[in-house]
C-alpha cells in the first residue's frame, strides 16, 4: 500500500504541476459551459432546441471534461515509458498492480473534482438563468458519472501503455471529438435516428452522457440501462487496459 | 560469499549475442568496474543483475538470490542508477528521494534519517528547485542518492559520469570513492581513468565476454602495457583473452 501511495503521490503532483492540467482538465470544460450557455441564450424559444439549456448542458460537459482526463492519463503513461524513471521504478520492489494502481488513483481523484467543479458552475448557471437544477439531481450525476470516469482512465492508459508520448496525445484528442460528437454533447443523436443513432448506441459515450443528463434530472426510468451498459465498457477497457500495461512493463524488462 | 555471481550468464537478441557464457564474482564492499566498447554487454549485464532482463542461459545471484527466481529479494538488495538520469522531473530533489523512501516502505523516522544523510552526501541542500530546472551534474547527482537511499547492499552505476563536465566528474568521483568498502558498487563506465581512480576490480568485457579482468596492476601485466588505456586497446584489438 506504501508503494502505491508513494507513487500516486509523485503522479498527483506531476499533473498538478503542469499548468496544461488547469486549462485543460478544469478552465476548458468551464469555457465551453459558458460559451454553450450564451449560445443556449441566443437561440429563440420557437426554436424548441434544449441540448444547450444547463440541465441538458450540464452533464454532456463533464463528460467531454472527462475525456481530458483520458488524456492525461495517456499522456503520463506514455511519458514515463519513454524516459528512463519507469526503468528505474522496475528495479524496485514495486508490482505491475503498484503501478496501476498508482496511476488510477489520482487521475480519479482529478476526474471528481473536475466534475464537481463543473457542477457547481452549472448549478450557479442555473440559479442565473432560473433552469431548475437540485443538488441532489448533481450530486446523483456525479455518481453516475463514475464509471466514465473509470472508462475514461482505462483509455488514457489503454493509449499511454500502446502508443508513444507522440502518438498517445493524437489517438486520444481523436477519442476527445469522437466522444463529445457521438455522445450527442454537442446536438442530440435521438433526434437524428437512423446509421448515426445506432454508431451512438453502439459506443459508450452516449451512454455515458443520457446516464449523467437523466440523473441530474433524478429521472431513473431509463437510467440504469445507460449506466450498466457505461459500466459494463468500463470494465472492459480497465481490464484490457490492465491486461496491456502488464503485458508492455513484461516486454520492456525483458 | 560473493555480492554477485554469474554462472554462464547468457542474453542474445535476434542474432546478436549481447552477453556470453559469463562467469563473475564480486565480492562485497567492493568496487567493480566494467569496461568495453559500445555494444561489448555491460549494461546488458547490469539489466540482467537488477532483474530488469531475463537470460536465456545460465543465472546470475545477487547477495546469494537468484535475480530469475527470487527477483522480489534481489530488488530489496540493490541500488540501481540507470545511464539516463531517471528522476522525476517535476518533483524536486527532496520529494523524489521520498518518492523512493516511500516505494521503499521506510518509516517516517527513516525517512527522515536517510534524506538527511543522502543530502549532506551529495550537497543535496543547493539543488534547489524542480528535478528538470537542475543541471547534468546535479540530475546525475540526485539519480545516484535515489539508488542509495534504501540502503542497498549492491550499487549498480549505469555511465554514471556520461557527459558531466570535468568538475562535475571529479565531485561525483569523491562521492563514489566514499562508498568503497561500504557496499558493493558495479560501475559501468567508458572513461579509462575513472575505472583507475574508483575500481578495486576492473573487467573488461569484449563482444559479451570477459576479455580480462583483475586488479588495474594485474591487467597491466597481462597485457605487458603500462595504464589501463593501452591495456583495453591492446585487448579489445585482439590481444590477450583470459577468464
Amino acid at each position: 500500500m506504501n508503494r502505491v501511495i508513494a507513487f500516486s503521490r509523485r503522479n498527483f503532483m506531476e499533473i498538478m504541476r503542469d499548468p496544461l492540467s488547469y486549462i485543460f482538465c478544469l478552465g476548458f470544460p468551464l469555457v465551453m459551459l459558458i460559451i454553450m450557455t450564451l449560445v443556449n441564450e441566443s437561440i429563440p424559444a420557437e426554436a424548441g432546441m434544449v441540448i444547450f439549456r444547463i440541465d441538458n448542458l450540464s452533464g454532456g460537459i463533464a463528460v467531454f471534461g472527462l475525456t481530458f482526463i483520458m488524456l492525461f492519463t495517456g499522456l503520463s503513461v506514455a511519458k514515463d515509458r519513454a524516459g528512463a524513471f519507469l526503468v528505474r521504478l522496475y528495479t524496485t520492489p514495486m508490482r505491475s498492480c503498484d503501478f496501476i494502481m498508482g496511476y488510477i488513483a489520482p487521475v480519479m481523484v482529478i476526474a471528481l473534482a473536475q466534475v464537481l467543479i463543473t457542477f457547481a458552475a452549472s448549478f450557479a448557471i442555473s440559479v442565473i438563468t432560473g433552469i431548475k437544477l437540485s443538488a441532489a439531481g448533481l450530486g446523483a450525476s456525479m455518481l453516475a458519472l463514475v464509471p466514465t470516469a473509470v472508462m475514461m482512465i482505462g483509455l488514457g492508459l489503454l493509449f499511454g501503455s500502446l502508443f508513444g508520448e507522440k502518438a498517445a496525445p493524437g489517438l486520444c484528442s481523436i477519442v476527445i471529438s469522437l466522444a463529445s460528437f457521438l455522445g450527442g454533447v454537442w446536438f442530440d443523436p435521438d433526434g437524428t435516428g437512423g446509421i448515426l443513432l445506432k454508431i451512438c448506441k453502439a459506443l459508450p459515450f452516449y451512454h455515458s452522457v443520457h446516464a449523467a443528463r437523466l440523473a441530474a434530472s433524478l429521472n431513473f426510468k431509463d437510467f440504469w440501462g445507460h449506466l450498466g451498459i457505461t459500466a459494463a465498457w468500463a470494465v472492459v477497457i480497465t481490464i484490457a487496459a490492465v491486461l496491456v500495461f502488464k503485458a508492455k512493463m513484461k516486454s520492456e524488462t525483458c | 560469499m560473493s555480492a554477485i555471481e554469474t554462472k554462464n550468464l547468457t542474453k542474445r537478441y535476434k542474432d546478436k549475442c549481447a552477453v556470453d557464457e559469463l562467469n563473475l564474482s564480486v565480492n562485497e564492499g567492493e568496487l567493480f568496474a566494467l569496461l568495453g566498447v559500445n555494444g561489448a554487454g555491460k549494461t546488458t549485464t547490469i539489466r540482467m543483475l537488477s532483474c530488469l532482463s531475463e537470460p536465456d542461459k545460465g543465472e546470475c545471484f545477487v547477495g546469494g538470490h537468484s535475480c530469475a527466481r527470487e527477483s522480489g529479494r534481489v530488488k530489496r538488495l540493490i541500488g540501481v542508477s540507470p545511464q539516463e538520469t531517471a528522476v522525476a522531473e517535476n518533483l524536486t530533489a527532496r520529494e523524489n528521494l521520498e518518492l523512493m523512501c516511500g516505494i521503499y516502505g521506510l518509516s517516517k523516522e527513516e525517512t527522515k534519517r536517510r534524506i538527511s544523510e543522502m543530502t549532506e552526501l551529495f550537497g543535496l541542500d543547493e539543488a534547489k528547485g524542480r528535478a528538470k530546472t537542475l543541471s547534468g551534474g546535479w540530475k546525475r547527482k540526485l539519480s545516484i542518492a535515489m539508488a542509495l537511499i534504501a540502503s542497498p547492499k549492491v550499487l549498480f552505476l549505469d555511465e554514471p559520469t556520461l557527459g558531466l563536465d570535468v568538475l562535475a566528474r571529479r565531485e561525483l568521483w569523491k562521492v563514489i570513492k566514499s562508498l568503497k568498502g561500504k557496499i558493493t558498487v558495479i560501475l559501468t563506465t567508458h572513461y579509462m581513468e575513472e575505472a583507475e581512480q574508483l575500481s578495486d576490480r576492473i573487467a573488461i568485457m569484449i563482444e559479451g565476454k570477459i576479455a580480462a579482468h583483475g586488479t588495474l596492476a594485474e591487467i597491466e601485466t597481462l597485457t605487458g602495457e603500462k595504464g589501463l588505456e593501452n591495456a583495453f586497446v591492446k585487448i579489445a584489438e585482439g590481444g590477450k583473452t583470459h577468464e
